[in-house]
């Protein structure tokens, strides 16, 4: 438990002021370009993809001057867990597909080149994932997402969605996933204080892991509850009143340079999906 | 127009939700590794099924849209990679949830109690229908079930029946996310039904366990159900002296 003191220092969703290409795009056009560099991710399951794709985020990284190491400590607490996934997947994973040829085979442990590529690969996914999403959410300020997404979603409106509140929904869940992971460390710290066992109870031991568990879990949703009370509040107080007839100080308008990122950016999917799709490993 | 308070409160109540339900999801604190070809047990639906019991169906909804697309992305095996097995079972949790504690939630002990005596026969009738293909197997669902109608009887005994209620709601959220996705993974292909039924009581049962204590433990605390042996003495006295 005492693990989760770092998710202190998790800055995705944050916003880092700055004056990059990045901060100065139109939030629209980030918004999509997440979308579909998801899509990509999800697609790119060859090692050359995969790699090409972390070395286009580590260029746009660069570019927008985040960090890319502190986006990954925000990984820190699960590190752990996702060494033993893994070690677990590479394991037990078998032989796969017949073409992948076996490395290892020592009884129920079978390592075939498959599994190691579906380690290696989806490590990479995760990392591709978090540097994706540190890009919109740290140079995208909450306001600019949620205008971005209603207006993304507003041709849902016109068939009876209602793409506003999705688009509040999508947005505080951002904004709040930050101070949430700080609450997270500030709860286990306090039930560690006050003797909570922070061992675990052995894998069948139901029970007593999952009160455990509770111990932490509880606090968070308590705490969550009471600062959504706050904010309806203080919404209220501020005549918010949903979607309906809303308007905006600021329309923003696209401009050249909105147009030549998002080309820019369906050339270098199309790349990476053609790598993905090629004979290269 | 006057504004809506409740509204407002199920937006803001549903982000939050869904900032846990990424939180769980991202750091993997609420992916629990295991063994078997589904790879996870999972806590992470546990906010689906809390909004859907406190905030209703759409909340329900939302949220469990929002685990089904975090599950997506972070996938790792190849059943979750597909939309249809990871995004789509996972609307019905809090909505699931939502319905069974709109239909318990006012019942009294008799109607728990039926409904638990029916439960049990048609979990026999079930486990004989196994017991036809693979007969341990049989064997072991008849056992389980029995134990847990004999264990579910003596708690309705003692306990607040709207507490029973909650943690009834959400072990059928639990249940429906379980059976749902396994069932989309056998449609699909991706696992043979024997298999799927065997992954269904490693996780399903410890996933349906764990939600219970844990939406029990947070809407009896949001919602100021006293129960009558938890909480600390201390709690109590200081409740008994607040009225």
């Amino acid at each position: 438990m005492a693990s989760f003191a770092s998710l202190r220092n998790i800055s995705i969703g944050q916003y880092h002021p700055g004056d990059t290409v990045f901060h100065l795009l139109d939030a629209r056009v980030k918004l999509s370009a997440f979308i579909l560099a998801l899509v990509v991710i999800v697609i790119a399951s060859s090692y050359s993809a995969n790699i090409l794709l972390l070395v286009l985020f580590l260029a746009a990284m660069y570019a927008a001057r985040l960090s890319p190491r502190e986006t990954l400590a925000s990984l820190g607490p699960a590190l752990p867990l996702i060494a033993m996934f893994a070690l677990l997947q590479l394991l037990f994973y078998g032989q796969g597909p017949a073409e992948s040829r076996i490395v290892l085979d020592w009884g129920p442990v079978i390592i075939s080149t498959a599994g190691i590529q579906l380690v290696v690969v989806s490590v990479m996914r995760l990392f591709s994932l978090l540097f994706a999403t540190a890009l919109l959410t740290n140079t995208t300020t909450v306001s600019a997402l949620t205008q971005g997404m209603e207006q993304l979603l507003s041709p849902l409106s016109r068939i009876g969605l209602p793409g506003h509140e999705l688009a509040m929904v999508g947005a505080i869940a951002l904004r709040f996933l930050p101070i949430l992971g700080e609450q997270m460390a500030v709860i286990s710290q306090a039930q560690m204080l006050r003797g909570v066992d922070e061992e675990s109870g052995g894998r069948w031991r139901i029970v007593q892991n999952a009160r455990r568990l509770a111990t932490l879990i509880v606090p968070l949703f308590v705490d969550a509850y009471r600062r959504s009370g706050e904010m309806t509040e203080a919404m209220l107080t501020r005549c918010y009143r949903g979607g309906r007839g809303r308007t905006h100080l600021y329309e923003p308008k696209l401009s050249s340079r909105d147009l030549t990122s998002s080309l820019v950016c369906l050339a270098f999917s199309g790349i990476v999906i053609w790598i993905a799709y090629s004979p290269l490993p | 127009m006057v504004p809506n308070q409740r509204g407002v409160q199920r937006v803001v109540t549903a982000g939050l939700l869904l900032a846990i339900t990424l939180l769980l999801t991202f750091t993997r604190i609420g992916m629990i590794p295991v063994p078997t070809p589904a790879g996870n047990a999972t806590i992470s639906h546990i906010p689906a099924i809390i909004g859907g019991i406190l905030e209703g169906p759409l909340v329900g909804l939302i949220v469990g849209m929002g685990f089904g697309f975090a599950s997506y992305a972070t996938a790792t095996t190849p059943m979750f990679k597909d939309p249809l097995v990871a995004v789509l079972p996972r609307l019905f949790i809090g909505v699931a949830s939502y319905y069974m504690i709109a239909l318990l939630y006012k019942a009294n002990r008799k109607t728990l109690q039926t409904l638990a005596g029916v439960l049990w026969a048609l979990l026999l009738v079930f486990s004989w229908q196994i017991g036809g293909q693979t007969l341990w197997l049989g064997i072991l669902v008849a056992l389980v079930s029995t134990a847990a109608a004999i264990a579910a009887f003596i708690w309705l005994q003692k306990e607040d029946t709207r507490i029973v209620a909650l943690a009834i709601a959400s072990v059928v959220g639990s249940f429906t996310n379980t059976v749902l996705v396994l069932g989309m993974a056998v449609f699909r292909a991706y696992l043979t039904a024997e298999v799927a039924l065997a992954v269904g009581l490693v996780h399903g049962v410890p996933e349906a366990i764990i939600s219970a204590i844990i939406t029990v433990a947070v809407v009896a605390t949001l919602r100021q159900i006293n129960r009558k042996k938890a909480g600390s003495k201390l709690v109590r006295e200081n409740s008994s002296t607040n009225q």
